[in-house]
């Protein structure tokens, strides 16, 4: 009956339900208002936290594979950097006439002074004291001690090293002694000889640990001071000796290179005498 | 015999530690020397005897894995063993500033024992001793001396629980 009669009002004229309307929609509202801020709340309060229990997890999972893709990332790098190296290493290898065993490198010198490596394979590799190790950027150093599946490396820029060399632009004859923290010295130089800055320095030969021609380093600084027969020069080895990894091992002796011909006829005109 | 194995054994695990791990240090010649440590702190704890034959060890691995083939290291340790069992009457090895102190100045004598004892042998100018005692000498002691203020604490925990013997019974007692 009151919806009848609201209803005939409301078709017959407006303004007498227009208060009405106002005033349940003023009511009315607020309490919508507070309802739906409640709702939105609670919903809010399930989404942000009870609902985001699984989110948690997900993101923990997610986070694991970051972490693994991340690793497996790393390692791939490591991967590929190893197989250049390695694909280096093999192409020296092959180009190199001289049996060689490959090494890694497990251990650094464990003081300060001396420089020198431990590498994993020894005398059952038929690794012997005083072979050369080489990598292919150069002259690393020799075998000093030997053990049956380890040897130490004695790095050419120990104190205790001297490798027989020329300097490869003038051909003139000097020593490479280490020199501490990768550095050497190019000692017993003729003061007569003629070296620049930058020449190269390869091995001799003539030692009978390495093959002739081997890169050891390039001259960084010349000194002529004082008087004497020799100068001196600082020599900066070709390989990184701080960063080695991979190493070769010279298997054969290394044979005395052949006498020129100029040699071999005062030889025989000796035996004739 | 039964303190002097597993002593022996972290030896050798300190030596492991200072050829593989801390080779990946960005300075490569400036690095603690952690058998030096070690061989002070056995000079505390052992008596001559014992404690001589473990630090003539501790040289003889120095010397077994680094590029020297004279035994210094051998020499030296057995040295700054005796030294420190010297000096152990008139010092208590505690206190930070001491620790670091301690391995500092006996890092420092040993550097230069060696330096000596290797320019002695292949005779070059003092110009490289003096060069090395700045670039080498005070940086890798001072480094040494650091990693004692972590290592001593961690050698008296380690002995502490080697040496601690199990309480005994009531019947053991009497």
């Amino acid at each position: 009956m009151f919806a009848l009669v609201l209803m005939s009002l409301r078709a017959k004229q407006r303004k007498g339900v227009e208060f009405f309307d106002v005033l349940l929609m003023e009511v009315c509202s607020p309490l919508e208002k507070a309802s739906t801020l409640v709702i939105k709340t609670v919903q809010r309060t399930f989404q942000e936290h009870v609902f985001l229990v699984n989110v948690e997890k997900e993101n923990r999972t997610l986070k694991r594979k970051v972490a693994e893709l991340q690793e497996e990332n790393r390692r791939m790098v490591e991967m590929k950097l190893a197989n250049e190296r390695l694909k280096r290493l093999l192409q020296f290898r092959e180009e190199t006439p001289l049996s060689m065993v490959g090494a890694e490198v497990i251990g650094q010198d464990p003081s300060s002074w001396f420089k020198s490596v431990t590498i994993d394979k020894g005398e059952r590799d038929g690794v012997r004291k005083g072979m050369a190790v080489i990598s292919a950027a150069g002259v690393i150093g020799q075998i000093l001690k030997t053990a049956p599946h380890y040897a130490t490396v004695l790095l050419i820029t120990d104190y205790n090293s001297a490798v027989d060399s020329i300097v490869q632009r003038t051909r003139a004859k000097a020593i490479v002694e280490g020199n501490g923290e990768n550095r050497c010295q190019l000692k017993y130089l003729l003061r007569t000889e003629e070296v620049a800055v930058g020449d190269a320095i390869v091995t001799s030969g003539l030692a009978g640990n390495f093959p002739k021609g081997l890169m050891v380093g390039e001259i960084k600084k010349v000194d002529k001071k004082g008087h004497g027969v020799f100068q001196y020069a600082e020599l900066v080895p070709s390989v990184d000796l701080t960063k080695l990894e991979e190493v070769f091992v010279v298997m054969e002796p290394i044979p005395p290179p052949p006498p020129s011909t100029e040699e071999k006829t005062k030889k025989v005109k000796k035996i004739k005498k | 015999m039964k303190r002097f194995v597993p002593l022996l054994l972290a030896g050798i695990l300190l030596l492991i530690l200072q050829t593989t791990w801390w080779s990946f240090f960005p300075i490569p010649w400036i690095r603690p020397d952690f058998l030096l440590i070690f061989t002070l702190y056995l000079a505390f704890i052992f008596p001559p005897f014992l404690g001589g034959i473990l630090a003539f060890f501790m040289g003889y691995l120095m010397d077994l894995f680094s590029g020297n083939t004279l035994g210094l290291y051998a020499f030296s340790r057995t040295l700054a063993f005796f030294a420190t069992q010297f000096l152990k009457e008139r010092f208590y090895l505690e206190g930070f500033s001491f620790q670091f102190l301690f391995a500092f100045v006996f890092s420092l004598l040993e550097g230069g024992f060696l330096l000596v004892l290797i320019h002695g042998l292949e005779p070059v100018s003092f110009e490289n001793l003096y060069l090395s005692l700045f670039t080498h000498l005070l940086p890798q002691s001072f480094c040494t001396g650091l990693a004692a203020l972590l290592l001593f604490p961690l050698f008296q925990m380690g002995t502490s629980l080697l040496l601690s013997q199990p309480k005994q019974g009531i019947k053991a007692r009497g």
